[in-house]
């Protein structure tokens, strides 16, 4: 048995006002991204897109989102990000762009990455508060995430099938 | 290890502006920008601007994504040239870090490669350029270690303009062979930047091998800032900076006779 191989794009989308990140769902992205692709690279893009690609994620209080795509032609989808400037929400127009952070094989190695990087941004706001309060209430949220507590349970729940999706 | 870098900001007079478009740079991870000035000898009266100092800018610069070192940034000028005589080397030339020159004809384009004392060449990206990049001066800049700049903004925000740039894009890294190529932004707003990786795949886009299109937005740009340097320091060899004087007074106190007598020679 040999599955259909995925590239998972985790990318963050970046917006010039933070009220914009709410108007963020699955389907006005893949709208965007349609959108984009037919112009970039035409008909060709638009046929390649809809085989097998989604969008698997979307967090509208970070703004980060988890794009799917096949193996094979992940490159020339992703060339078309670039070029995506606004997402339709709502009848509502938001300007924003994507930046991609990651690539990984499986959710779950995007999943790792994410608590990672989530974790540098909470470093990266320590310095902007202007409170003692909200300082600690950082440092609280720096060493409360980490996976671990996941790990724990899904351990209890499926015990001898690890590092069976993993892909390196 | 690879550091990112976007050598074209446009510089604007609103200072708000420039200072969140250099904050979303460090957000994306670049750890140099260079802020762009543009200078048009065509149109009448027009001065070479002042450069601004970098370090009224910020009080405190924003720390790169990634990195714990704040960003760094550039000032650069940009000549556009239609004539011979646009492009004169001067004084005010000098108080810019890089020097970028946008030839609009072929005699330009060609002098421009062989012997111009510049950094960068731009290639058009909003219009058809008007003639096709020719081997031997492309040849001479590479080995003169001068740098292509490719700017995407303009593919961004319209269709026709992305026609245009991918065609001029092609059309030099298939002369070029991805060599010395760079990719810029010319962002003057934060949400016409993208990511270095993005730009870095977009690069493929534009006829770049994987390699060369990572390069494009890492080595090949220190290659531009470090060429920069040479130019003001003659060739590299020798580089003047003011240091402070007393500390430097005890050191020479410090330091033994033998030792001062090879430091005066050098």
């Amino acid at each position: 048995m040999v599955r259909i191989k995925y590239r998972y794009l985790l990318c963050e989308v970046c917006v010039s006002e933070r009220s914009g990140l709410q108007m963020l769902a699955e389907r006005p992205i893949y709208d965007a991204l349609r959108a984009a692709l037919g112009k970039a690279h035409g008909a060709h893009g638009a046929a390649l897109l809809s085989v097998g690609s989604s969008v698997t994620y979307v967090n509208a209080y970070t703004g980060v989102v988890l794009l799917r795509f096949r193996k094979a032609h992940y490159r020339l989808l992703w060339s078309a990000l670039p070029f995506v400037t606004s997402i339709w929400s709502r009848g509502q127009k938001v300007p924003c762009f994507f930046n991609c952070v990651h690539i990984g094989g499986t959710i779950r190695t995007c999943q790792k990455f994410l608590v990672r990087y989530s974790r540098q941004q909470l470093c990266r706001m320590l310095p902007h508060c202007k409170t003692e309060a909200e300082k600690q209430e950082v440092r609280r949220a720096v060493l409360s995430c980490s996976l671990n507590k996941f790990r724990e349970e899904e351990e209890d729940n499926d015990f001898g099938e690890d590092g069976e999706e993993t892909e390196a | 290890m690879s550091v990112f870098m976007d050598l074209n900001i446009l510089a604007i007079t609103d200072k708000k502006k420039l200072q969140s478009t250099i904050e979303t740079a460090a957000h994306l991870g670049y750890s140099t920008v260079a802020i762009n000035y543009v200078v048009e000898p065509q149109q009448k009266k027009q001065q070479i601007p002042k450069p601004e100092s970098v370090t009224e800018l910020f009080e405190k610069f924003p720390i790169v994504q990634g990195k714990s070192r704040p960003i760094k940034v550039l000032n650069r000028l940009t000549v556009v040239a239609t004539d011979a005589s646009h492009f004169r080397p001067s004084n005010e030339y000098k108080s810019f870090d890089i020097l970028a020159v946008y030839p609009k004809t072929e005699k330009l384009f060609h002098a421009a490669c062989m012997t111009y004392d510049v950094d960068i060449i731009c290639i058009a990206v909003t219009e058809k350029q008007p003639f096709h990049c020719k081997r031997s001066p492309v040849n001479g800049a590479i080995e003169r270690g001068v740098s292509f700049e490719i700017s995407y903004t303009a593919a961004i925000r319209d269709s026709t303009m992305k026609k245009y740039t991918i065609a001029n894009a092609i059309n030099l890294t298939e002369v070029c062979k991805g060599k010395n190529v760079i990719l810029t932004s010319g962002a003057e707003v934060p949400i016409e930047l993208r990511g270095p990786y993005d730009i870095a795949n977009l690069g493929l886009v534009f006829g770049l091998s994987e390699g060369d299109a990572k390069a494009a937005v890492s080595t090949n740009c220190r290659a531009v800032v470090l060429h920069g340097e040479t130019r003001a320091t003659a060739l590299g060899i020798i580089h003047t900076m003011k240091r402070m004087q007393p500390t430097g007074q005890e050191q020479e106190e410090e330091s033994p006779a033998a030792k001062k007598a090879k430091v005066v020679k050098v």
